[in-house]
């Protein structure tokens, strides 16, 4: 951490701006709201000069508070004219434009900061507790119902879905809903597909190879096609959007060895 | 069902679970009410204590569950070591503590706050399910507003987001305060 890593080496790193900052305010030892914006200011710019001199890479965000403060810094020089109400264009990541902004915001952000450490204690108590893990053997669930209900539940991305669908398959006596992988491997109907084409030697509309009526079928056939297509073990035709598929045999079936039981198998 | 065996039941549960239990969850597998079971939750949490024993049953994420005792840890660290996950980065833990007490809070007011762009970070812990898109800010844009999920209150050992110490914000009162005020808080 930052406080302690001050005293081994020369330049700790810091989150951001506002960490740099916080940490020259402490080492100054006074109050965020006692800041002398100059003095601040020019810590800050010995800091980042030494920074250049190690070579070390400075972000953006680093220079975008240099300039911050330095205009901050300037206005606080600069006589006052009451008439003149400064209109200043948005920062990118902050927009401060008084002294008074300026500690208020390193103040939310010790706030912040001493949260995450809060935090931090926290997370070292709670290293201590192990809890029971079985890799997703033993989720506890009381009814079917409830089972499909829970995946659903407070689920904000698709992936919170597909991590409790997997938790959920892996109990034993999950029985899922259709069984498309057992029944339409790809592979399988692309030897079927080129049975049929070696078969009737001419060539036919894709849907002449779906062999039931169930979406899984279509798109099983498809994927198969596709596949084949680029195998090139099959030209695949289409004269307009959403028209019919016309498959036609490829000139030169490829054999390398990508699927040897799909030539292997020929119809008689 | 008897109350001695309520308890056993319900050690028994929190045993093989992997993640908190509700009370209500409980109280119906045991057929019984919230208040019984949480009667039971507390003698087996006594007796626990009373016995010194190697298992303890706490709250967190609004439910129970059962742990080790923390005094343990180092034989389990050496035992389990290939199990222990690395700790959060102190950036983590920034934008966590503000996600925590600001949320729902959009990237760009996480960012603002810390003076540092911060998707790197944000794209971590919604991967370690600590956060998650609890929604989108109307107004220019749509941005996407994070929270915090069940999992962050597992992490800290939380019962409820209530259970989070309260930010200690020194309003500005500039003006009226004295020179002489000593520094509060300002050393960690």
């Amino acid at each position: 951490m930052v406080e302690e890593a001050e005293y081994t080496i020369k330049l700790p790193a810091f989150e951001g701006p506002f960490d740099l900052l916080f940490h020259l305010v402490k080492k100054a030892e006074v109050d965020i709201w006692q800041i002398s914006i100059a003095d601040i200011t020019e810590q800050y710019l010995a800091y980042l000069q030494s920074m250049k001199e190690l070579n070390l890479e400075i972000a953006s965000e680093f220079l975008v508070m240099a300039a911050t403060l330095l205009r901050l810094k300037s206005k606080l020089l600069l006589p006052r004219s009451p008439k003149f109400q400064e209109q200043d264009e948005e920062e990118e990541l902050f927009e401060i434009n008084t002294a008074e902004e300026l500690f208020q915001r390193l103040e939310e952000y010790r706030a912040f900061k001493k949260a995450a450490h809060y935090l931090r204690q926290m997370e070292e108590d709670q290293k201590k507790v192990f809890l029971r893990t079985t890799g997703g053997q033993k989720v506890m669930v009381f009814t079917r119902q409830e089972s499909v209900y829970t995946i659903w539940e407070g689920a904000h991305h698709l992936s919170d879905i597909m991590q409790r669908f997997a938790k959920i398959a892996a109990q034993r006596e999950y029985v899922p809903a259709f069984s498309a992988v057992e029944d339409f491997v790809i592979a399988r109907k692309a030897e079927y597909i080129q049975s049929v084409l070696e078969k009737k030697k001419r060539p036919l509309p894709m849907k002449d190879f779906v062999t039931d009526s169930n979406i899984w079928e279509l798109i099983i056939t498809f994927i198969a096609l596709l596949e084949m297509s680029r195998q090139k073990k099959v030209k695949l035709l289409q004269d307009k959007p959403f028209g019919p598929i016309l498959v036609l045999a490829g000139e030169n079936p490829p054999e390398e060895g990508e699927s040897g039981e799909g030539t292997a198998e020929k119809s008689d | 069902m008897e109350k001695e065996q309520q308890k056993r039941a319900i050690e028994a549960l929190l045993f093989l679970s992997e993640e908190p239990v509700k009370l209500d969850k409980l109280a119906a597998i045991l057929s019984t009410t919230a208040e019984e079971a949480g009667r039971r939750i507390r003698e087996l949490q006594e007796e626990h204590l009373s016995q010194g024993r190697g298992l303890q049953i706490f709250e967190a994420a609004g439910g129970y569950q059962m742990g080790t005792h923390p005094e343990l840890a180092s034989f389990l660290e050496e035992a389990f070591s290939e199990e222990v996950s690395s700790n959060l980065t102190n950036a983590a833990l920034e934008v966590l503590a503000i996600i925590a007490y600001k949320q729902p809070v959009t990237r760009i007011e996480i960012e603002s706050i810390r003076g540092v762009r911060s998707e790197h970070v944000l794209d971590n812990l919604l991967k370690r399910k600590l956060i998650k898109v609890s929604g989108r800010k109307e107004g220019p844009g749509r941005p996407l507003l994070y929270g915090t999920t069940p999992d962050f209150l597992k992490y800290f050992g939380l019962k409820d987001l209530g259970d989070l110490p309260e930010l200690e914000v020194e309003e500005v009162e500039k003006e009226e305060e004295e020179a002489g005020e000593p520094e509060n808080g300002t050393a960690q």
